[in-house]
């Protein structure tokens, strides 16, 4: 897949994980202040966009052609993940997503719950994919 | 015997069943044929040419415009461009990376690395790097969705 391929299908997937996230909140919101978040403003759908084009472009640094150990690795995603936090606290103080610190909490609580579930959706996939070409090869391996 | 031939809608439905009472050394002939194991390609090796056969080679590698083919025995040098041999060599070779093709039956298996990529261990114990716009390929050739 070209890069250009890889960063707008994560802009889509990121900008639909910030409108659940946004959509959750306002649910926490009403839950616990009793608030109606439903009204926003114009310029947040296309907050949304941007955030998720920034936030792919970030992901860029996890696909490099470099041979990298499980410590390169780690090191990787540690630095993603906090350009990624980064992105989403600039984006959100710049957009407005929230108001104060409890605000700002509950867009952390988020994060950390989404970026964990995009990677365990995102392992198990692989491993599910190893798996089956594992299988696949077994059939037709040479003897040696 | 009795053969006959169907049209097959694509290359990766191309499949040949042979009903023989015995294995004979004309069916294994055929065999090696359709498999693609009776073909061979010329290699350099100290200054002799010998002929590799297809079947041998583990892995070929482009370095510096030189091509490079690994084989349990070890390394040769070809005339042949990487893009040449790719077309040559046909459906049990998967053009891995840029620089590199890999006889997907010399394969031992598969370790997915979270960048997308395929670790890949062969049979000789040498590992090799499946870049991730060559991995939906080889699924393709391993008639995986």
């Amino acid at each position: 897949m070209n890069k250009a391929k890889i960063i707008f299908n994560q802009t889509m997937m990121i900008s639909s994980a910030i409108l659940f996230g946004m959509g959750i909140r306002t649910g926490v919101l009403y839950l616990v202040r009793g608030e109606y978040l439903i009204r926003w403003e114009w310029y947040i759908p296309l907050s949304i966009i941007l955030s998720g084009l920034l936030c792919a472009l970030a992901s860029l640094v996890l696909y490099s052609d470099k041979d990298d150990d499980r410590q390169g690795e780690a090191i990787r995603i540690g630095l993603h993940f906090i350009l990624v936090l980064g992105i989403v606290s600039l984006c959100g103080y710049l957009f407005g997503w929230y108001g104060d610190l409890f605000g700002y909490l509950i867009v952390l609580v988020m994060y950390v719950i989404i970026y964990a579930f995009v990677w365990a959706s995102t392992v198990w996939m692989l491993k599910s994919d190893e798996k089956k070409i594992n299988k696949a090869i077994d059939e037709i391996r040479d003897d040696e | 015997m009795k053969v006959e031939i169907r049209k097959a809608e694509n290359y990766d439905k191309e499949e040949a069943v042979i009903c023989a009472v015995s294995v004979t050394e004309d069916i294994r002939n055929a065999v090696d044929i359709l498999r693609n194991n009776g073909m061979s390609i010329p290699v350099t090796s100290e200054g002799d040419t010998l002929m590799v056969k297809t079947d041998s080679i583990y892995y070929i590698e482009s370095v510096d415009k030189r091509t490079y083919v690994y084989t349990k025995t070890g390394c040769h040098e070809t005339k042949y461009r990487l893009y040449e041999l790719e077309d040559m060599l046909g459906v049990g070779f998967l053009r891995c990376s840029k620089a590199m093709i890999v006889n997907i039956r010399k394969i031992r298996s598969v370790r997915a690395e979270l960048n997308a990529r395929l670790s890949a261990e062969l049979l000789n114990g040498e590992r090799l790097i499946i870049s991730r716009g060559y991995v939906k390929e080889l699924k393709k050739k391993l008639g995986i969705s």
